[in-house]
């Protein structure tokens, strides 16, 4: 079973994010950089199924960023990933969700993955496009939101999530694109000699530039921080009239309870 | 120079940091309150398994062998959530190291992967006894061998973690009459050995989930093969191997400065009075700016110690200056978050009293600061002696 996870690199969320001098991309500088949490659930899962497999699989662990991205490839090398691939690219920001996708399907074509995960969602750019689109690239079938997996043989069962809180199960053969959502799984800690570890492990570096993927199809024309509305509702008086003025502002704004 | 983390400890910062988050300050106020006994345990096991009882050491005996800079900001990030769990997993690491440094090959294989692996949940370091604290060289409690066998007798005070440690590492008069300090030597205790009690429990100011306790020996016989490093040359043992332990004592305390700190500056960003935020206020500011400034420090001479400790370079007098200035820090930077909170600082609603009777046994403990300063004197005032 050969299995790729793709990763990537993504600002702390709890970081003050500032719109960049160009206006189309947030300031890097002095950011703090982690993995991608639905990259998380991504590359714990592809360990969860070479452990079911006895380790029978091999896990690749791919990246398309500049250098800082190879410390995401380790965390998912020291969590149970066999090999890594850095992309390098200094600007990935600066590609659309299809260029990224071309440069992952360039790389696997080839390769004969079984199954590829990767996270529903990146927690910056957040498009959710490019596990589809590789799907689409390599002729896989994908499936998106994935709160549930199991492998029997060929044959993969699949939960997942839609709208509305509505559940779905799939099953289908491999290959396949999986996209995985929050509640997939709980993923682990690496421990520390697992880190040392993955030290040990072979990392191999392309340029982006290795690989022939056409022209942006997208452009991000600018990005600004959303204006700041009023603030919020603060409601007065007694405990029964404020219970019945808000139920109704619930009723009115809130779809779910209509 | 170059100031930054190698990637792979800042995974190991992360790792520890995220594990804290997750699983830590969610009970540290209940710890605090003597309640989730369970959960304290269980969280020391998984700190075990994840390899945060070894840093130090060597993976033949199930460390992880990341090294003291990482052992640093690990301790830091643990103590940032709780600071009982933090100095527990800061005594493990000693233990394993003492027994790592001047154990046999059998003692070695035979304790230090029990406490790595969690199969022990702690190890316990023995030294205090109610006649001897900073003097440590003063202790009574008297190693006698009887054929096969050595003899202990005597009483340890203020012991860490004893109720659950798995091993004591202690020391014991062996030769009365040599000159003070010279006839001590390191033993290696079992917990559940006949004749070893753990007394009284030590009702703190803070730290409340690590217990502390008195541990009595009463003709307490343990085999030969239980005395650890030379023959009377225990004391040597102890202080040198103190310089790691306050190592972990000072990155605790930054830990829970920061958290302290980072609490009262997100509070006072919020807190209005005289129609605006009390951050706005350069009198708020300016405490703000003196904590986080000497945190900072704190920080850079921590990382200086185990830098060179890494290096394979002596670190004495850098884990004793790291120590003392990160612990001071610490508890001004606690006093200076309560400050920043007024009433609500001191209210037990929020966790900002709690940080800082936490804090206030760093400049205590594994060596009182007092000490510390003599050492750095005496270091210093060497290092410049005519010769
Ligand atoms: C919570 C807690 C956990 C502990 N855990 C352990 C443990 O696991 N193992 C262990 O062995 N010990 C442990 N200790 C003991 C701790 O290391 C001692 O409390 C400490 O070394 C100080 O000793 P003392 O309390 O007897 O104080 P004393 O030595 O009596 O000191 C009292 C005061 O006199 C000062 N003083 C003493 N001598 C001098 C001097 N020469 N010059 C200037 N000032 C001096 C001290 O700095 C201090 O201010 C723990 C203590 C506490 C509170």
């Amino acid at each position: 079973m050969k299995i790729l996870v793709c990763i990537k690199q993504v600002p702390d969320m709890e970081s003050r994010f500032r719109v960049n001098s160009a206006g189309t991309w947030y300031e890097e500088q002095d950011l703090a950089f982690r993995l991608n949490e639905y990259d998380e659930y991504a590359i714990e899962q592809a360990v969860r199924v070479k452990e079911g497999l006895g380790g029978a699989a091999d896990i690749t662990v791919l990246s398309i960023g500049p250098d800082r991205a190879v410390e995401a490839i380790k965390k998912g090398l020291a969590m149970g990933g066999d090999r890594g691939v850095h992309i390098k690219a200094d600007q990935p920001h600066q590609m659309d969700a299809w260029q990224i996708a071309s440069l992952i399907a360039a790389f696997a074509r080839d390769k004969n993955f079984d199954l590829i995960f990767t996270g529903l969602q990146s927690q910056d750019r957040g498009s959710g496009q490019v596990g589809g689109m590789v799907a689409e690239l390599l002729g896989f079938a994908c499936v998106t939101t994935v709160v549930g997996f199991e492998l029997n043989g060929a044959v993969a069962a699949i939960r997942r999530e839609m709208e509305g809180g509505l559940r779905g199960v799939v099953r289908l053969a491999l290959p396949l694109v999986v996209t995985c959502q929050l509640g997939l799984n709980t993923p682990r800690y690496p421990t520390l000699p697992n880190i040392m570890k993955a030290k040990q492990k072979e990392l191999l570096t392309f340029q982006a530039a290795d690989f022939p993927v056409g022209d942006s199809l997208v452009q991000t024309e600018k990005m600004y921080p959303p204006e700041k509305k009023g603030r919020g509702l603060v409601l007065e008086g007694d405990v029964n009239e404020l219970a019945d003025k808000l139920a109704a502002i619930l009723k009115e704004k809130a779809p779910a309870l209509r | 120079m170059y100031l930054e983390l190698t990637e792979e400890q800042r995974l190991i910062q992360e790792t520890a940091r995220e594990f804290a988050r997750a699983e830590l300050e969610p009970v540290a106020a209940k710890l605090d309150r003597g309640e989730e006994r369970e959960t304290f345990f269980r969280n020391l096991k998984k700190l075990a398994e994840l390899g945060f009882m070894g840093l130090n050491i060597r993976e033949a005996y199930g460390g992880s062998q990341v090294g003291m800079v990482a052992f640093s900001v690990a301790i830091t990030e643990i103590a940032r959530a709780c600071a009982s769990t933090a100095v527990t997993v800061s005594v493990n690491n000693l233990v394993c190291d003492v027994i790592q440094t001047v154990g046999s090959e059998e003692q070695k294989k035979a304790y230090i992967p029990k406490i790595c692996s969690g199969e022990y949940l702690a190890g316990s370091f023995a030294l205090t006894e109610p006649g001897a604290g900073s003097d440590a060289a003063a202790i009574s409690t008297t190693a006698v061998l009887v054929g096969d066998q050595w003899v202990l007798n005597g009483i340890k005070r203020f012991i860490t973690s004893a109720p659950y440690a798995g091993v004591f590492v202690t020391w014991a008069v062996t030769d009365k009459n040599a000159p003070k300090g010279k006839g001590i030597s390191c033993f290696l205790v079992e917990a559940g050995t006949k004749g070893l009690f753990i007394g009284r429990a030590e009702e703190k100011m803070g730290q409340h989930a690590s217990a502390t306790t008195e541990v009595i020996f009463d003709d307490c016989r343990i085999p030969r093969e239980a005395l650890m490093g030379k023959l009377n040359d225990g004391l040597h043992t102890a202080i040198v191997e103190l310089a790691g332990g306050r190592v972990g004592i000072g990155s605790l305390a930054l830990g829970v400065g920061l958290a302290a700190m980072d609490y009262a500056a997100r509070y006072a960003q919020k807190r209005v009075q005289f129609g605006q935020e009390i951050a706005k206020f350069e009198a708020i500011q300016w405490m703000i700016a003196d904590a986080y400034t000497e945190l900072e420090a704190a920080r850079l001479l921590l990382m200086q110690a185990t830098f060179r400790a890494d290096q394979g370079r002596s670190f004495y007098k850098e884990a004793a200056m790291a120590k003392m200035y990160a612990t001071e820090a610490a508890n001004r930077a606690c006093y200076a978050a309560i400050q920043i909170m007024g009433g609500y600082g001191y209210s037990k609603e929020f966790p900002v009293e709690r940080y800082a009777r936490d804090a206030r046994v760093t400049s205590i403990y594994e060596g009182t600061n007092e000490i510390q300063r003599i050492i750095i004197a005496k270091e210093m005032l060497k290092s410049l002696a005519q010769s």
